[in-house]
């Protein structure tokens, strides 16, 4: 029973490195940047949330929506300042870049938030569903199912959708995409929107059962674990790399001594980037000449 | 502007071009030489740091800027060697084979660590390092009959042939005599054909491969001498601390030292100094800035990493060639005033090359 | 007749369902100019990728100056005398012409890094001799007035020389040129036929290469093959090569 419990942590868990490396994958593909921040927008949501529900007073549903506007809004701009700037510059740049916006949010959320930590209220937090031994905290329920549903949406606008679509193309040859019609800019816009509001959604999903401060954002590195092993150009690969991650994480914790379950996740990733670099769901390949 | 005609081959192999050159370094030379008479303890004592930061700098800078290879983990290199170091000294090695042994076991690390990631470029790598730094570092807080764990152990003084090392004036030149031979070894390495070598597969791997260059070998060599000259400023870094532990060596210090090399001026030698300078000085103007701002926003905390990570950010998209570029131009307006014109570095606008392919 | 420098056997290699190359063999004799022709898509690159082992070929062999060489690492390409260009160049951007071109002269570099990192006096002989031959490699291909320019900062046709010029660095038995003349006026390819003769008779070096520019195959080469479709359609003397019918349809359609 005791496995199970651990499970089903465990996968409760893996959904939110799941979401943060969505999060990753989604930018990536469309821009083949890496976003080092993307924990740190989560970090952000988390504190948007609590802005909007604990000081504004908003009911929880209306705040959600209003994280997930305006993180949205945030990532819009972020994309628009720093990132737009650097078309074409070497991914070694854009990726320093959002290292460095990693860092001005966490002092931010500092700035404005105080460094002590906050709590978000919920609807979730005390409520338990008993299965046989098992219990299953409401907020757990709530991060598998919301991720459930984020897929799924995620899922049909990239398969359905004409947006969803040109996004994929503008992913695949920035040149070709332009010339072809699709508005390659604001398609990088709508990524930064997209991917923020995944963040926030995380940030709503992830408060209840961690502590919301500036550096929550940390678990991002853990994602890039959940992302390199689902193949870093996979969505599906993403959510599937954060339930290996996180659920290994959970038996790490059980079976190992103390202190190296918090490496389990990096061991994963260096294990994966030796052993098979591309991921389970390899999208890479080598440059042509 | 300076045209120097070449007449002979070896003109294009000496260190310095020409005599100009030769006497404006001699004169730096000198002026550092004889920095302890003029200089208070405490600026010495930056100084020192400067050079230690330089001393990894270069290691880094070969890496990054010259191989283009990337590394988020390089505080796990100056944490090898200033744990290695002490280590030794705990055992009553000598200085200066302490040192020595410090850069070879990060280089062992470095190639470690290399070796698998060949196959990776750009963020894998990154990723990766990321990740082996954060290893390293639970490492060094988890093997504590060694590390002493967060606990931290005393670094031994310096010490050289029973003379201790450990005042300001003999610090400052052991660390400037290091310094001095890092750079030396440098420049040698990227005027010999394993420099260029290295320089190739920043450029194209894939031309740099049809050239005869084994790719794997040469990315091991840089990581190797990264991590060996990274390694020497840890065990450096070890004695300016006083005492160890694995706060001292975390992503915020790797990030630190990439800031370093990118404020300086990627691909340039000089761009390390300036960037050393740079990021011995923030922290100081800083604390001076604390003093002037209003107290709500000077006692912000987390003001120094936001600082960090602004100037990252600008650099990035105003200057990519970093102080050192900054410098040249500023030469160029003077050198060809007044017909200077500000589009002449102006940047191409350019498309996303993308390295996929289906 | 002498032994073939450079053949293949059956060469094949497909990407998913498109079959780039389709059972290619075909011999090279030392000295020659060998050009190879046919329509976009028709699998010229891909070949070159596969001599110089940039490609793994799915069945088939490759075999030169006597040895086989279709499962050697690409890097040991160079120093078995094999160089090359790329179709859009791939010089390194950031290094001057001087630099790129020592690149060249990597394969025979017989330096360890100890004494490169303390530049012994073997590391400067060394350096001073590469020098020399670069220098008369610049000579031949008129690259002094560029020598110490980044190569970011030269025009296309220059940046085309000075991938030939470092080719020509490794002093190569085999100088494979994809599509020399592509980006170049029309002037400019005029040179490229001279050039190509100065390369092959004063550097001895045996030249296959990938050309549109049907006037300047038929003035610089000795034989050609045209291919289409990834197969061979013809080899032959460039005249008879443009005369032959089946070339015609692979250029005209039916």
């Amino acid at each position: 029973m005791e496995v199970l419990q651990l499970l089903i942590s465990g996968i409760s868990q893996g959904c939110v490195y799941g979401l943060i490396a969505m999060g990753f994958v989604l930018i990536y593909k469309a821009t083949e940047m890496v976003n080092f921040a993307q924990g740190d927008m989560m970090m952000l949501g988390a504190y948007l949330a609590y802005t909007w529900i604990n000081i504004a007073g908003m009911p929880f549903v209306l705040g959600v929506v209003a994280t997930i506007v305006s993180l949205a809004i945030v990532g819009v701009l972020i994309e628009r300042i720093l990132l737009r700037p650097m078309i074409g510059e070497p991914p070694f740049a854009v990726l320093m870049i959002t290292i460095g916006l990693g860092f001005m949010l966490r002092a931010f959320a500092g700035a404005v938030w105080g460094t002590e930590t906050k709590a978000v209220s919920n609807p979730f937090s005390g409520n338990v569903i008993r299965l046989g031994d098992i219990s299953i905290g409401y907020e757990n329920m709530a991060i598998i199912l919301g991720t459930v549903i984020l897929c799924a949406l995620l899922f049909a606008f990239f398969r359905f959708t004409r947006l969803g679509i040109a996004m994929q193309a503008a992913s695949q040859n920035q040149l070709a995409a332009y010339y072809v019609g699709i508005p390659v800019k604001r398609i990088y816009s709508l990524v930064w929107a997209m991917s923020a509001a995944l963040a926030a959604v995380a940030g709503v999903l992830v408060a209840p059962i961690s502590l919301v401060e500036p550096v929550m954002g940390f678990i991002g590195v853990k994602a890039f674990a959940a992302a390199i092993v689902g193949g870093f150009g996979s969505l599906p690969g993403a959510i599937i790399g954060g339930l290996i991650v996180g659920i290994a994480e959970q038996f790490a914790g059980l079976y190992l001594p103390p202190g190296f379950a918090d490496t389990t996740a990096y061991a994963i990733l260096l294990i994966m980037l030796f052993l098979r670099p591309e991921g389970l769901f390899a999208t890479m390949q080598k440059k042509k000449v | 502007m300076r045209f120097v005609l070449k007449t002979r081959y070896q003109q294009d192999i000496n260190l310095f071009l020409h005599n100009g050159q030769r006497f404006w370094y001699a004169l730096l030379a000198l002026s550092v030489l004889a920095a302890p008479w003029f200089l208070d303890r405490f600026f010495l004592g930056e100084l020192s740091l400067v050079f230690i930061y330089a001393i990894a700098g270069i290691g880094l800078m070969l890496l990054v800027g010259y191989t283009g290879l990337v590394s988020l983990g390089h505080a796990a290199f100056l944490a090898i060697g200033a744990y290695t170091h002490t280590w030794c000294l705990q055992r009553g090695v000598p200085l200066p084979l302490s040192i020595l042994f410090a850069g070879l076991l990060s280089a062992v690390a470095g190639i470690m660590i290399g070796r698998p990631t060949l196959r990776m470029t750009g963020i894998y790598l990154a990723i990766a390092t990321l990740a082996f730094a954060i290893v390293v570092e639970q490492l060094i807080a988890h093997w504590e009959s060694v590390t002493g764990g967060y606990r931290g152990i005393v670094v031994p003084k310096p010490e050289l042939f029973g003379y201790s090392l450990s005042g300001s004036w003999p610090f400052y030149y052991l660390c400037l005599a290091c310094v001095t031979g890092c750079l030396f070894l440098a420049l040698n390495l990227l005027r010999s054909p394993t420099g260029r070598a290295l320089a190739a597969i920043r450029d194209s791997e894939i031309s740099a491969q049809s050239m005869g260059i084994n790719l794997a070998n040469a990315k091991s060599t840089a990581f190797a001498i990264s991590a060996a000259f990274t390694g020497v400023a840890g065990a450096l870094f070890a004695h300016k601390l006083g005492y160890l532990s694995p706060d001292a060596f975390t992503l915020l210090t790797s990030i630190q030292l990439l800031l370093m090399v990118v404020v300086g001026g990627l691909g340039s030698l000089h761009g390390v100094f300036f960037g050393a300078i740079f990021i011995v000085l923030l922290p100081q103007l800083l604390a001076i800035s604390r003093d002037l701002l209003p107290a709500a926003v000077a006692q912000l905390p987390g003001l120094e990493p936001g600082v960090f990570g602004l100037i990252l950010v600008l650099v990035l998209i105003y200057e990519p060639l970093g102080m050192y570029g900054r410098w040249l131009k500023i030469r160029q307006y003077f050198s060809e005033f007044p017909l200077y014109r500000k589009s002449t570095h102006k940047r191409q606008k350019s498309y996303l090359r993308t390295e996929r392919v289906r | 007749m002498s032994e073939a420098l450079l053949s293949t056997h059956s060469l094949s290699l497909s990407f998913g369902g498109v079959r780039a190359v389709d059972d290619v063999s075909f011999e090279v004799m030392p000295g020659e100019v060998f050009s190879i022709i046919g329509p976009n898509g028709a699998g010229k690159t891909s070949l070159f990728n596969l001599i110089s082992r940039l490609y793994d070929a799915d069945s088939g062999d490759i075999v030169f100056d006597g040895q086989k060489i279709s499962d050697i690492p690409a890097h040991r390409i160079a120093e078995l005398g094999i160089a090359r260009t790329f179709q859009n160049t791939e010089l390194f951007e950031h290094e001057t012409v001087l630099r790129n071109m020592l690149i060249g002269r990597h394969v025979h570099s017989r330096t360890n890094l100890f004494s490169e990192l303390l530049f012994l006096p073997s590391v400067a002989r060394q350096e001073l001799a590469f020098r020399q031959v670069v220098e008369d490699v610049i000579d031949l291909l008129d690259l002094q007035s560029y020598r110490d320019q980044v190569i970011g900062s030269l025009p296309y046709g220059v940046r085309k020389m000075v991938e030939v010029a470092r080719a020509l660095c490794i002093q190569p038995k085999l100088l494979l040129l994809d599509e020399p003349s592509s980006g170049l006026n029309p002037e400019e390819t005029e040179d490229v036929s001279h050039w190509i003769e100065d390369v092959s008779q004063d550097y001895g070096a045996t030249v296959i290469m990938v050309e549109h520019d049907m006037s300047l195959v038929a003035r610089a080469s000795s034989r050609v093959m045209a291919v289409a479709d990834g197969a061979v359609v013809a080899i032959g003397a460039p005249q008879d090569i443009q005369n032959h019918p089946e070339v015609r349809r692979a250029y005209l359609g039916d």
